[in-house]
């Protein structure tokens, strides 16, 4: 008996000690947990998938009543503006159909300088269509969840695309989840080009709604409304996908309004161009090779 | 103990899970792609608000390995490349220790002197993940946006504390009658 009332009053002791430290102990804890992130990077990459691919289906139940919401939000401001936004509409259309003439204009002309050069086109694209099912929009970051992961072919460093134009990449890939980061996170950095001048330049985010252009050479020839679309460079998106305008000039700064509106995406394309880059590398030996083109797999739409 | 039938054990399982629950629930929301302007930003903060409200009654439901997992899970769900994963788990700590710490000045008093509690707590938690933020990346990250959240949220409390608190009424051993106001720190209601 007197083994066992040590025994208790041993581990009394302990459990006051744990109690009296408990708080030390569980801050240690949490600081530990910080420098093991901080130290294997790939561990916490691992428990950030495992994690996404947990949450995605509780996010994916609840998608829906929120996009309902959202909507709701979204007519109400409409109504607000709607005989405004009717009349830039009609004169968005008049210009357009006018564009509409000159492209398929260029669009024979095109085909038939490429017949005469024998050109050969670039790989075929394949898309996936994607719900996003959770936003990652923070303090911190810019960026969204998809509902689809590797098992359909979604692989790190494709592009994530809208009617629009470039939203971002993806990211992070789980089993049937993904994260792109949007060309608005302070996170991106994105060759680019200046349609009109061809010159090179960087785009980066910072959280902030526009874009910043760093130009590799002068900002001299820069105007607003100049288009900027990808550069291809790097070797993760191919040439030409357009990205967003020129809004603001001033003394060395230059920002650009992204084409895609990040306050209403609901579903997005992730494009495979089979360009297999810098950013691919570092995973693209799990990741699985794309379908070719018109071979949809189930369950999604291919173009 | 007394004999319970299933119905008590089943209510007493369903309170003591129900803290950790709601927060589990703000954490899974905070991904939720709510475009609702200002509102969708204070969605990060809200576990924090859940740690905070249910601190004031019931602490000894938000046992301190829970919180480290929820601010874990919070981390890794919420993070970019390169954000601290634990900072969030080591907020919630702290603001626990915080609340049952001065339980005198926040259990019973008028909501204001509440209110003032969650700005002040809610700072020092902001404050704490912006700096381990911009320490871990080693960028120099604009606090705008971080006061803003804190902002939005210091003003949303009063909407949802009174839900949350409403949640917490459902049990009798809420608060009682005598420790209102002379709690002392360490004490709990169970």
């Amino acid at each position: 008996m007197a083994i066992r009332d040590d025994f208790e009053v041993v581990a009394g002791q302990v459990r006051t000690v744990v109690q009296r430290f408990a708080l030390g102990l569980l801050v240690v804890a949490a600081f530990v947990i910080m420098l093991i992130g901080k130290a294997d990077t790939v561990l916490v990459e691992h428990a950030r998938v495992v994690a996404l691919d947990v949450a995605s289906p509780v996010l994916e139940a609840i998608a829906r009543p929120v996009a309902y919401a959202n909507r709701a939000i979204a007519d109400l401001r409409e109504f607000a503006s709607l005989r405004e936004e009717n009349a830039r509409l009609r004169e968005e259309n008049a210009r357009l159909l006018a564009w509409q003439t000159a492209a398929r204009r260029l669009e024979n002309e095109n085909e038939g300088l490429r017949g005469l050069a024998n050109f050969r086109e670039g790989p075929e694209a394949s898309f996936i269509t994607a719900r996003i099912v959770g936003d990652s929009v923070n303090a911190y970051m810019r960026g969204a969840l998809l509902n689809v992961g590797r098992r359909v072919g979604v692989a790190p460093g494709q592009a994530v695309v809208t009617g629009e134009g470039l939203a971002g990449r993806i990211a992070e890939v789980g089993e049937n989840s993904a994260r792109v980061l949007f060309v608005t996170d302070v996170n991106s950095r994105l060759p680019v080009l200046i349609e009109r001048t061809r010159e090179r330049a960087i785009l980066a985010g910072d959280n902030s709604t526009r874009l910043r252009l760093t130009l590799l050479q002068s900002v001299a020839g820069v105007q607003r409304g100049d288009r900027i679309v990808t550069s291809g460079h790097g070797g993760s998106f191919p040439v030409g996908i357009p990205v967003g305008e020129v809004v603001e000039t001033n003394e060395g700064s230059v920002r650009v309004r992204p084409f895609t509106d990040f306050s209403r995406l609901e579903f997005v394309r992730v494009v495979d161009y089979g360009v297999t880059g810098l950013v691919g590398s570092t995973s693209g030996g799990t990741a699985p090779q794309t379908a070719p083109a018109g071979t949809p797999a189930p369950g999604q739409k291919v173009r | 103990m007394r004999a319970d039938g299933v119905l008590a054990v089943l209510d007493r399982w369903g309170r003591a899970a129900l803290p950790g629950s709601v927060l589990l629930f703000f954490v899974l929301l905070t991904l939720a792609p709510l475009r609702a302007p200002y509102l969708s930003d204070t969605l990060p903060l809200l576990p924090a608000l859940v740690v905070f409200q249910f601190s004031l009654a019931t602490p000894e439901r938000l046992p301190g390995p829970l919180l480290l997992a929820m601010g874990v899970l919070l981390d890794l769900l919420l993070g970019g490349p390169g954000a601290p994963v634990g900072v969030s788990a080591m907020g919630f700590v702290l603001i626990r220790a915080a609340v049952v710490a001065n339980r005198r000045y926040l259990v019973g008093v008028p909501f204001l002197f509440q209110w003032f509690g969650f700005c002040i707590l809610m700072f020092g938690f902001v404050a704490l993940v912006w700096a381990f933020t911009a320490l871990w990346t080693w960028t120099a990250i604009d606090p705008v946006p971080a006061i803003m959240q804190y902002l939005v949220v210091a003003v949303t409390y009063p909407l949802l504390a009174p839900l949350l608190a409403r949640v917490r009424a459902r049990d009798p051993l809420n608060v009682p009658e005598l420790s209102r106001g002379t709690a002392q720190p360490g004490e709990t209601t169970s």
